[in-house]
């Protein structure tokens, strides 16, 4: 619409809708009594009260126009929010399902490989490890006899009281068969260390049947060590179960049922380094009800949601000696 | 009426919009210098929101590895984090500056005692809230810092009960504590900040001093009541600076992610990556500091080893100060150089917080000598001093028709010590960064006195202007102008279609996922700037007047 005029051939624009319409409203103001037009003081400002008057009454902006920029607005904020969209992604926690087992190469905490020849034999120390999921941990051990020189770890048939069935241990690796690793993560319970821990032989002794937690031992603990011939143990503070680490982490003392799992580990003695390969055992998280393991590791790896991946690469970390009065 | 009229009516009806009891604002409050307050309430919420996210993650027995997580595994972990430490970072600067602008001001005064107090309180809790939320990375730096924080306390024997109380089993890697207080933190700024709020709501914004140029100053109901009001002209400028805040926060540490191999000074202020873990030996090889807004109290730890004293120079005093501020600066002037002894007190506190913690970035740990602290802290005083006995308050009448104020003369003062103070660090400490830091003070400093320097010229030559002829002029530039704004507005909005379409293909996780915060940022930016051009066409009048 709007006001046109006619010059030889073309039409020209005069006026524009939006310019009658803004006219039309500044018309009706001046007219109305609450918002007269004072024409004397007009007179004495001059445009600087009109420029003042039409902005507070009539707004400098017509119609038309002020609904163009609010879309522009409103499209921008649109616009945002779709960008912001993917972003929402943050909230959706990373669950990489596992397939089956990585071959991981376990590094040093420096980010270096591990050497396998450095490893302390009988450390009291917790070292851990995540594998196959992180939030996963294992224990690195390297096992001796009580006067600290290294075991050989032969393989062994280890059974699973709550099932009989058994599986095969392969035994150890490194420079002397002696590095063995397994879940930390009571198979009774659950409990994590440092309530579940390794205890080197001078810490298996009636000594310890009255340390403090995460350190006691049960006297039915001592006694299945003393009748299995083993210097050291693996013992869970939660509620006593004892797993022995030098037969493939079979149970010594209850109440737990299953032995802990083993990781399988493989031993490049052209670099002295270790790979961890698989798992063994019962499941690690065992599906169903009252943690029956399904016998298929790779299976129940399947269903965790517990982390994801540790990958080709995974760090050992040494959390201090649970035996504080050491 | 249109469908939206109708629905926009809807929602202002049931909420009572046009009822709110918030502050009409004068139209010409429309400047970001009355709304620092609300820069620094942006970031808060900035970083409350992604502190939450943040908190879905975080562990806090495993408080570095799950910083690692957070960054590598998260989708767009990295983008969230960093913001969310920038976001505490503008909120501290922002505080600052809102602390400073209306310590100039005199917004203090009566009836604005408890507002001021509640700032200080909140300014102190801001602090601690960022040490403790810094400490939750877990990196040899975070360590470190705890590790001074904990050495001061346990220094004070009736004090060493707090250190479990604040740390837990921090030593263990366990930072159950150190979250929980951090939030515990966090909630109690936002408890103070409603009150503040409120009772900034209720004071109304300061007026100008050219309105009212004593305490108390406030608006008087029937004055307030013609301003424009809350909604909808003061929702859509919050907005624009709200989200122009948000743009900053998002995209500068995203952007700094990509730079790599900083030198050590520059590290405090602008590395939003965690260093290496405190037991790696990684650790060993880099200078351990403080977080930057903390590097003042490093460096003044350098100066004594009396704790006592320590804490007096560094925290007590100057805490003390500002709170009993409002009751020792009892008169009714608001203009800083009739306050010339409080005026020279706030620059030095500005001066001293920014030399010491350079001083503190430039050279960490590095005792201090009793004659170097003299000479390092005199100087600005001195110069202090002497530029304030010289300088008159302005005629005001001048400043209207010339338009410098007195903030940007106070500007141009503190400008002018960095200057003198980097000058003094750059024979110091020669080396890059000190010339640069001089360099630009430098830059600031002849900008400022070319300023300055037109003033005190045009002061002599006769404004024979009629006010009725500038008065068209400024309308019809303003028309150009708004016409400007327009093409602008629609230039925006196709960049920021494109830049969203281009954020919908960036990998959530991995070196290109920061883009994602960069874009982010770019479009909130750009949002903030759409809403102000808006804002400016719509709203802006051709005259405001500072009635
Ligand atoms: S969880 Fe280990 S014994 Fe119960």
């Amino acid at each position: 619409m709007g006001l046109k005029i006619r010059l030889g051939n073309g039409e020209r624009r005069v006026l524009k809708s939006s310019d009658l319409y803004f006219i039309q409203k500044l018309l009706k103001t001046m007219r109305n009594p609450k918002t007269r037009f004072d024409s004397r003081e007009f007179l004495e400002k001059g445009q600087d009260y009109l420029f003042n008057y039409v902005g507070k009454n009539v707004g400098g902006i017509d119609e038309g126009r002020r609904n163009f920029l609010k879309g522009i607005v409103i499209g921008v904020a649109a616009a945002t929010v779709v960008g912001v969209i993917p972003g929402l992604r943050v909230l959706v926690p990373p669950v990489e399902q596992v397939s089956g087992f990585p071959k991981s190469l376990l590094l040093d905490s420096s980010g270096n490989p591990l050497k396998a020849s450095s490893i302390p034999v009988n450390s009291p120390i917790i070292t851990l490890y995540e594998y196959p999921l992180t939030g996963e941990p294992n224990f690195l051990l390297n096992l001796g006899d009580k006067n600290g020189n290294p075991v050989s770890i032969s393989p062994v048939e280890v059974v699973v009281p709550q099932t009989g069935k058994t599986y095969k241990f392969p035994g150890g690796v490194g420079p002397n068969n002696s590095i063995v690793s397994y879940s930390a993560i009571c198979q009774h319970l659950g409990c994590t260390p440092p309530y579940i821990h390794f205890y080197p032989p001078n810490y298996v002794g009636p000594s310890q049947l009255t340390a403090p937690e995460p350190d006691t031992l049960t006297a039915q603990a001592l006694l299945a060590a003393k009748q299995a011939d083993i210097p050291a143990l693996i013992h869970c503070d939660c509620h006593g179960s004892t797993y022995d680490p030098y037969k493939g982490g079979a149970v010594l003392t209850g109440p737990t049922q299953r032995p802990l799992p083993t990781v399988l580990l493989e031993y490049d003695s052209s670099t002295d380094y270790l790979y961890a390969i698989g798992a063994l055992g019962v499941a690690t998280y065992p599906e169903g009800a009252d943690g029956v393991p399904s016998q298929d590791p790779t299976k129940d790896l399947d269903t965790s949601q517990y982390g994801s991946s540790v990958g080709d690469k995974t760090q050992v970390q040494a959390s201090t000696n649970p035996f504080s009065g050491s | 009426m249109s469908l939206s009229k109708r629905v926009s009516n809807w929602f202002s009806e049931r909420l009572g919009l046009n009822d709110l009891p918030f502050f009409k604002t004068p139209d010409y409050m429309y400047h970001v210098n009355e709304w620092l307050g609300a820069l620094v309430a942006a970031s808060f919420i900035y970083t409350v929101i992604s502190g939450l996210i943040l908190l879905l993650y975080y562990n806090a027995a495993a408080g570095y590895q799950s910083t690692e997580t957070i960054i590598n595994q998260i989708p767009y972990g990295s983008v969230v984090l960093y913001s969310h430490l920038y976001g505490s970072y503008a909120m501290i600067i922002l505080a600052y500056v809102h602390m400073f602008r209306n310590y100039f001001a005199g917004a203090y005064k009566k009836p604005r005692e408890l507002l001021w107090i509640l700032g200080v309180l909140m300014l102190v809790l801001t602090l601690g809230a960022s040490f403790l939320g810094y400490s939750l990375i877990g990196d040899a730096l975070a360590v470190s810092a705890v590790d001074v924080g904990a050495g001061i306390i346990t220094s004070i024997p009736q004090l060493s009960f707090l250190i479990p109380i604040i740390f837990g089993n921090y030593d263990t890697g366990d930072y159950t504590r150190v979250l929980a207080l951090h939030i515990i933190l966090v909630a109690l700024i936002g408890l103070l900040f409603v009150f503040h709020f409120f009772l900034a709501e209720s004071y109304g914004m300061m007026p100008s001093r050219k309105v009212k140029p004593k305490a108390p100053a406030v608006y008087t109901k029937e004055e307030w009541s013609k301003f424009n009001p809350w909604w909808p002209r003061n929702f859509v400028y919050m907005s624009s600076l709200i989200f122009m805040t948000w743009g900053f926060i998002l995209a500068i540490p995203n952007a700094l992610a990509y730079l790599n191999g900083l030198p050590q000074y520059f590290n405090p202020f602008m590395n939003p990556k965690p260093a290496p873990p405190p037991n790696s030996p990684a650790a060993a090889h880099i200078t351990t500091y403080p977080p930057w807004f903390f590097l003042f109290l490093y460096k003044i730890a350098d100066f004594t080893s009396d704790v006592v004293v320590f804490l007096m120079i560094g925290v007590i005093i100057p805490l003390v100060y500002l709170i009993i501020l409002p009751f020792i600066d009892r008169s009714d002037e608001l203009h800083p150089l009739r306050r010339k002894v409080f005026t020279g007190i706030g620059i030095l506190m500005i001066t001293y917080l920014i030399q010491t913690s350079l001083w503190g970035d430039l050279a960490p740990g590095v005792e201090v000598s009793v004659k170097d602290q003299v000479v390092a802290y005199l100087i600005p005083a001195i110069i202090v001093a002497l530029g304030l006995t010289f300088i008159k308050p302005m005629n005001d009448q001048m400043k209207l028709t010339r338009g410098i104020s007195p903030m940007t003369g106070i500007l141009f003062v503190i400008v002018s010590l960095l200057f003198a103070g980097s000058v003094v660090q750059l024979i110091d400490y020669p080396n890059l960064f000190t010339f640069a830091i001089t360099a630009f003070m430098g830059s600031l400093f002849f900008l400022g006195s070319k300023t300055m320097g037109k003033l005190v010229l045009s002061q002599r030559i006769p404004n024979n202007a009629v006010p009725e002829v500038k008065t068209a002029e400024v309308s019809a530039s303003n028309e150009t102008k708004k016409k400007f704004a327009e093409i602008l507005m629609s230039v925006l909005f196709i960049l920021v279609v494109i830049i969203v379409a281009q954020m919908w293909t960036i990998p959530p996780t991995g070196y290109a996922s920061n883009l994602f915060g960069v874009d982010l940022g770019l479009v909130f930016l750009m949002l903030g700037e759409v809403i102000s051009l808006y804002h400016y066409v719509v709203y802006k009048k051709p005259i405001e007047k500072e009635e």
